[in-house]
């Protein structure tokens, strides 16, 4: 303990060519599932290290063992050359290590400078800190007013905090967990930027995890990449490109196209170096999917809507207008897009379809027959599919078994007066996990214990075995990775292609612009806009999103 | 872990805990002056060893099972119902009515009897499911409150004749007492091997059975626990929280009836013999919930732990025979339930820290 001390005090340190850190056969199993296997990992000073994967690929919990969350069930940490054990988070506080994780855990009533001195021991001394922090935020260019209430801050600003309360113990080396999943692209440069800082002026070790290709890319020295809890690839990034990257992720090909919504931040540097790529993969792209889905959508012309919402409100509690006079019509085949900024009512208009939230006015009709709203089930029974924006609130039940959640709507039709059978439930499960690639151990196995991409899975495959005539998908490929992202993508297409009306609600533009035959823009409550995909591109909703009515 | 490792797991737990609840009463009872080992010998006798106990020790475990099974359902759905031992005594009241005031002599009275129970139980909890679904009143709160208004009401029914109050002819010189059950509309109490218990035991044991069961396996069972887990998620799927939370209500209270019913008919005399009385609940409500709470809400599971809590109240008798002080004696009791809870305690505590890191894992 006090030789770590020492060592984390003093400037010099060992011999710098050696790794700052280094993991060697870290296994960790969850139950059935291998969540590390064999991993070998060494990050060196002054060097940003990038560990790409998908969700579930392993790279979280590697990231867990390093600080100490989890206690892997074999393996060796050296830090500096010499063997360590880290049992909880204080030890690799001790030895220098600090995480920036994806989830803040900052206190929102209190200032900037409060939230950093939290956890402090001693006296507390205002001036010290708020001096602190003035000194760290202005050495690494992360401008923020100490004084500020964390409450009132962005995300961006917020990250700023955790970043600093982190450097304020002055670690030799710095994990950031997945940190632009809740930047703008500007923020996320100037992460970027401050990453750079800290390593090359300092000689700090960074570990970047991420699922996006383009910022390892753009921001990293060396990437290892993780797949199924091993490693599969590790290289300097000079020698990386995105196409073999996203492949050593992934395992296989995958179309670029849809991997843009996963990679978040705008991909400057793919645009500029691979002009010819974008052609291709525009020529693939007409070539298969989408070229399939407009044909059918033409050959099946449907003017009867399906699905139509008529004058539509819904008030919140005090009177807040969270659905304002919505009028929405969907035909068969088609797929419509609900654009917009986050909180200007998707998730009303997704709970009214779900039968969660009665309206103030207005109806939903379903194949000419009014519904009864918020009646339980009643959407559900008209022939309305939802994939919920957060599974977790309407959409699953983690402490069921995945065949239980994969019969919640219907349960009737694995059951004989009201018993349900065993093996037929078994069965329709075990083919439905076929059926749609769900990775769990079995249809007996907790829903929780599945990864979020898989947990979606299940949710796609219960409302599709529905045979729904409307499918409501909101956010559907939020939090998901470049593999599952395509495969979300292509069902999209597949189910508006055999003739369900889909509407989409995003607030990723770029999803919207691929898949949707018809655009609409909601903005507080009320649809601002309605375009044809023709029409559509950035600039135009941008302009709708913003509110602002031509 | 395998199902081996699990089971041996238990009763390790149980086992330990329970060592440690003995040695601590064990030094209490020596520390006031008592010999511990002739304390535990007594709880042995009371509860199975000596004649005719393990009949008693059934008698008393039948209607805790009962108890236990209707607060498993309620469990079910998500809801908290602690009203049980207001619920029994309003099953036991409704079947005190119905034997003394509507029905005659006979073997269908006597399960019309048990059928008026359960009913007197689940409308004194539909009563906490009205509030709770029509105004929204919390039914921890209001099923916990509705015990001490049955107790009043009771009380108030035992004061007149034309409720529950006996005729003055039979009730002697006492007061607040009903009828005693005539000979043939008793619930039949066959002797076995020296040990004689009513036959509601096996009423309870199969109403165990079939309640596993319409959990686990049925429909109604499915949707109820999906309800129990993700009110939303049940709702979406068209699931009524007010139609299943209501109706899960009302049986957790019928079987609370049930429980009381049955204790009036079928004897014992801890349980009034054939007789209402204040006081007649005599904590098998509470006790009740306590089984559902050992067995973690779960039907199965809970046919063992009210046998075991039935042994403590009847071993209980046998030690205050030994000289000991009541109050010491008490605190055994006491020392031992908590030994009972604790394991679950453990579990569930360990379960959830695991759950969590796992979920957080998989974010």
């Amino acid at each position: 303990m006090t030789d770590a001390t020492t060592e984390m005090t003093g400037s010099g340190g060992p011999d710098p060519s050696e790794p700052a850190v280094e993991l060697a056969g870290i296994t960790k199993r969850f139950g059935g599932i291998l969540a590390c296997d064999q991993v070998d990992l060494a990050l060196r000073r002054g060097r940003v290290h990038g560990i790409l994967g998908e969700n579930g690929a392993g790279k979280s919990t590697l990231m867990k063992v390093l600080i100490g969350l989890v206690l892997p069930d074999a393996g060796s940490i050296r830090i500096d050359g010499q063997l360590r054990a880290i049992h909880d988070p204080l030890a690799a506080a001790a030895l220098g290590i600090a995480m920036v994780h994806q989830h803040f855990s900052l206190v929102d009533q209190l200032t900037v400078w409060e939230n950093v001195a939290l956890g402090e021991e001693g006296r507390l001394r205002s001036t010290g800190v708020r001096d602190r922090v003035a000194a760290i935020s202005e050495q690494y260019g992360l401008e923020i007013d100490p004084d500020a209430r964390v409450g009132e801050l962005t995300a961006g600003l917020r990250q700023r905090v955790e970043i600093i309360k982190c450097l304020r113990r002055d670690p030799h080396i710095l994990v950031f967990d997945e940190p632009t999943s809740v930047l703008t692209p500007e923020e996320s440069e100037q992460l970027f930027s401050t990453l750079r800082e800290v390593v090359a002026a300092e000689g700090r070790a960074v570990v970047l995890v991420s699922h996006k290709l383009d910022e390892v890319l753009h921001a990293t020295d060396e990437i290892t990449i993780m797949r199924q809890g091993r490693v599969v690839d590790r290289r300097p990034t000079g020698e990386a490109d995105a196409r073999s990257l996203a492949r050593a992720m992934v395992g296989r090909e995958v179309s670029l196209r849809s991997e843009r919504a996963a990679f978040g931040i705008a991909d400057i540097e793919e645009a500029a170096d691979s002009g010819t790529a974008a052609e291709i993969e525009e020529a693939e792209r007409e070539s298969d999917t989408g070229a399939e889905h407009r044909q059918s959508a033409e050959t099946t012309p449907s003017n009867e809507p399906v699905l139509r919402i008529e004058g539509v409100s819904v008030r919140g509690r005090g009177g807040a207008r969270l659905l304002d006079d919505i009028s929405l019509d969907l035909r068969a085949g088609e797929i419509v897009g609900v654009a917009g900024v986050e909180g200007n009512g998707q998730r009303t208009l997704g709970d009214l379809l779900s039968s969660l939230i009665p309206v103030d006015a207005g109806r939903v009709v379903v194949n000419d027959s009014a519904v009864r709203t918020s009646a339980p089930g009643a959407m559900a029974k008209a022939g309305i599919g939802v994939i919920p924006e957060d599974r977790h609130d309407s959409g699953v039940v983690l402490d069921m078994t995945v065949a239980e959640n994969l019969l919640m709507v219907d349960p009737h039709r694995v059951a004989r007066h009201g018993v349900m059978d065993k093996g037929q439930v078994t069965e329709t499960a075990q083919r439905m996990i076929e059926e749609f690639d769900i990775g769990c151990s079995g249809p007996d196995a907790p829903l929780w214990s599945l990864s979020g991409g898989n947990q979606q899975r299940v949710v796609l495959a219960r409302e599709l075995a529905a045979e729904p005539d409307v499918l409501v998908a909101a956010q559907p490929t939020r939090g998901l990775d470049v593999g599952a992202i395509e495969y979300m993508t292509d069902r999209l297409r597949q189910t508006a292609a055999d003739g369900v009306a889909v509407l989409l609600i995003s607030s990723e533009l770029e999803e919207i612009l691929e898949l949707s035959d018809r655009i609409v823009v909601m903005s507080r409550g009320r649809i601002v806009g309605e375009l044809s995909q023709a029409d559509a591109n950035l600039e135009t909703l941008g302009l709708l999103m913003g509110g602002s009515t031509e | 872990m395998t199902r081996g490792a699990r089971v041996a797991e238990w009763v390790v737990l149980y086992a330990l805990s329970i060592v440690v609840a003995l040695a601590i009463s064990s030094v209490i009872v020596e520390a006031t002056g008592g010999d511990w080992w002739p304390v535990l010998e007594a709880l042995i006798d009371g509860s199975i060893k000596a004649p005719g106990r393990w009949g008693e020790t059934l008698g008393i475990a039948a209607p805790l099972l009962l108890v236990a099974l209707g607060t498993v359902i309620s469990a079910k759905a998500g809801l908290i119902n602690i009203g049980q031992e207001g619920q029994l005594l309003m099953g036991a009241a409704f079947a005190v009515f119905f034997s003394f005031r509507i029905g005659g002599p006979g073997p269908l009275n006597v399960l019309l009897l048990l059928l008026f129970g359960a009913l007197g139980g689940a409308v004194w909890a539909s009563a906490a499911g009205l509030l709770r679904y029509w105004r929204g009143v919390p039914e921890v709160l209001s099923t916990l409150l509705l015990v001490f208004v049955a107790v009043q009401a009771v009380g108030y029914g035992l004061k007149w004749q034309w409720l529950l109050l006996a005729d003055e002819a039979s009730r002697g010189n006492r007061n607040l007492v009903s009828e005693q059950l005539a000979k043939n509309n008793r619930i039949p109490r066959p002797d076995i091997f020296g040990n004689e218990f009513p036959i509601t035991v096996y009423v309870a044991l199969a109403l165990a059975l079939a309640v596993a069961y319409g959990l686990a396996r049925t429909v109604w069972g499915f949707r109820l626990r999906m309800l129990g887990h993700n009110p939303r998620a049940a709702q979406r799927s068209g699931v009524s929280s007010t139609v299943y939370g209501a109706t899960a209500l009302a049986i957790g209270g019928a079987f609370a009836g049930l429980a009381g019913a049955a204790m009036f008919a079928g004897g014992g005399f801890s349980f009034g013999n054939y007789r209402l009385v204040p006081g007649f609940s005599d904590n098998i409500g509470w006790t009740g919930l306590l089984v559902a709470l050992m067995a973690r809400e779960r039907a199965l599971p809970a046919v063992v732990a009210a046998f075991v809590f039935a042994m403590l109240r009847t071993g209980a008798g046998f030690v205050n025979s030994t000289g000991v002080e009541s109050r010491i004696t008490d605190v055994v009791q006491g020392l031992l339930v908590l030994a009972l809870l604790a394991p679950p305690a453990v579990v569930f505590l360990r379960d959830r820290h695991r759950a969590r890191a796992a979920a957080t894992e998989r974010v």
